[in-house]
């Protein structure tokens, strides 16, 4: 009898919990996006507590597929939407909206940086991913084979990087070794071997993890600086997208206008990336 | 009354079996019709090695592939590894100290496959790529050994059980007979356990071929044969990882997300096919104390 009111009192609560239910905004998508909207998210509900906001990861193609399917009210999207993806949900009306600018950044094992190759041009870069060179010699670094790291198919960063690259945003990288998919996953792939090349946001680098400069074709070195990002001096550049389905209404539009607001732009810039309408 | 209630608990004992087996043909079934797509408009060229959902190339080789070798070194570690250690415990050892050293090892079941995967990609992975001196200590073979470790707890616990099942009076009469504790376990308790073995390696061998997370993390996820064949210190892919990867970017519907599924019936239908292989070869030898 005992555990039977146990029991019951168990469901009351469950019952209860759940008639509470917050409103709730979902979120999910670019791994490159996400560390504005997370700690924007915990600001924002700073002033509206009684709203919920579920951030979640899995690449810009989660994004805009959940989005398709309704499962979220915002895509995090750090590329452009494909075709293919517009043709997939006709019922869908994406509304992007840019709410910072970010460069994808060719980076090296900090062994290979510090051996002396610190800037690739585009070519260079784009032969190691074809698989033509193979070792870093080649290119004038150490006697070590290189070890080659692709990112998933539908990932903003490999889509913007393929395509200043290898020309074709979905091109087959022949030479690639793994296969990985968040910057996260990438970043550590890279700390762990000392002669890896990958592609990041920007906003990823650090000691370990050394961003390439880009040799131009007339002989000028690029940067990965922030101000050569905002300048567009730097061949790999993208807009930072948040995705809606129609007009944002409601929360949501609070929200993205917060995102939008200099004190949103400002969280932007403390991750690493530079504020729209500079 | 008494027999009332007997009616109940006969048909509650029956629909719940009922129910169990609905859900697996219901599974069957969900996978066939999601699949039927990417069956119907690639056909034959599924069975090919070129994975481009770009170009509508939906070859599955290279994931059957790396979904063979990651179990197949996952069981060859962990069948002799967990049988022996499975007759130290029921056989060789006290058993006083047997429920101890038993429930540690069954904590090797509980611990969730994701910290499996962590602590192959910290610690499991650096180590192949320093003592192989390999590219990327992200292979088939780390997978496989990480599987091993998972799988053991199982092949144990079961094998274990199915020693300590058999009757005491066995061992006595073989023990009269002037047998030595060596050709006890030999020639008369592996004989009768064997039919239970089996279906621990079974058991074992379903949770290799479906555990995604772990190996997602360490198999390196690339959709390429190793070369040559047998380098199963190379990166690869297996049937889990690629799913676990890559569904989430498909839209529902479409012939990436079918291929997908079609993977999912293949695995599905080995496992089918293996677990009707093992329970027929069974039957021959039944258990002799029942």
């Amino acid at each position: 009898m005992k555990n039977t009111y146990t029991l019951l009192a168990l469901l009351v609560c469950f019952i209860l919990t759940s008639c509470n239910k917050k409103q709730a905004i979902n979120i999910a998508g670019s791994t490159s996006v996400l560390p504005i909207i997370s700690v924007a998210a915990e600001e924002f509900r700073k002033t509206n507590p009684e709203l919920n906001i579920i951030v979640n990861e899995g690449g810009s193609g989660v994004g805009v597929n959940q989005l398709g399917e309704g499962k979220l009210d915002i895509g995090m999207v750090s590329r452009d939407i494909t075709q293919e993806e517009v043709v997939a949900y006709p019922m869908v009306n994406f509304n992007p909206i840019s709410i910072g600018k970010d460069a994808v950044v060719p980076v090296v094992s900090s062994e290979i940086y510090n051996s002396g190759i610190t800037s690739l041009t585009l070519e260079e870069i784009a032969k190691i991913y074809s698989g033509e060179f193979r070792n870093w010699n080649e290119l004038g670094g150490p006697d070590k084979e290189i070890l080659v790291i692709d990112k998933e198919a539908s990932r903003g960063t490999r889509h913007v990087f393929m395509e200043t690259v290898l020309g074709d945003k979905e091109a087959i990288a022949a030479g690639a070794d793994l296969v990985l998919g968040s910057n996260n996953e990438e970043q550590t792939a890279i700390v762990q071997s000392d002669a890896a090349i990958g592609m990041l946001s920007n906003a990823w680098l650090n000691e370990d993890v050394k961003g390439l400069s880009i040799k131009m074709l007339d002989g000028t070195i690029i940067e990965p600086s922030l101000k050569n990002i905002i300048d567009n001096k730097f061949p790999i550049t993208r807009d930072l997208l948040i995705v809606t389905n129609g007009k944002p209404t409601g929360a949501v539009k609070d929200f993205i206008e917060y995102l939008l607001s200099s004190e949103g732009q400002i969280i932007v810039e403390e991750a690493g990336y530079v504020r729209i309408n500079q | 009354m008494l027999g009332s209630t007997n009616k109940i608990g006969k048909y509650y004992v029956y629909s719940s079996t009922l129910i169990s087996a609905f859900v697996v043909f219901l599974i069957f079934i969900i996978l066939l019709l999601n699949s039927w797509e990417a069956i119907s408009t690639i056909g034959l060229d599924l069975i090919s090695l070129s994975w481009n959902p770009a170009k509508g190339e939906f070859g599955i080789i290279s994931m059957l592939y790396g979904t063979f070798v990651v179990t197949f070194i996952a069981l060859v570690i962990a069948i002799p590894l967990g049988t022996f250690t499975a007759i130290f415990t029921s056989e060789i050892l006290a058993s006083k100290y047997r429920f101890v050293v038993k429930s540690v090892l069954e904590l090797l079941a509980g611990i969730p496959s994701i910290i499996y995967g962590l602590i192959g990609i910290a610690f499991l992975s650096i180590w192949f790529q320093d003592l192989f001196d390999l590219q990327s200590g992200r292979t088939l073979f780390t997978a496989g050994i990480l599987l091993s470790v998972m799988i053991l707890p199982t092949i144990i616990t079961l094998t274990d059980d199915a020693f300590h099942n058999i009757p005491e009076k066995y061992r006595e009469t073989a023990k009269g007979l002037g047998l030595y504790n060596s050709e006890i376990i030999k020639e008369v308790l592996m004989p009768i356990a064997r039919a239970d073995v089996k279906s621990a390696i079974l058991l074992a061998f379903g949770r290799a071929l479906g555990e995604t997370m772990a190996v997602m993390l360490v198999v390196g996820s690339i959709d390429k044969l190793p070369s040559p064949l047998l380098n199963w210190l190379s990166p690869g892919q297996t049937v889990t990882s690629k799913l676990g990867r890559e569904i989430a970017e498909t839209s529902f519907r479409s012939v990436h997300f079918s291929a997908m599924i079609f993977m999912g019936l293949v695995l599905f239908s080995i496992v089918l096919f293996l677990t009707v292989l093992a329970q027929n070869s069974s039957k021959k030898t039944e258990r002799l104390y029942e």
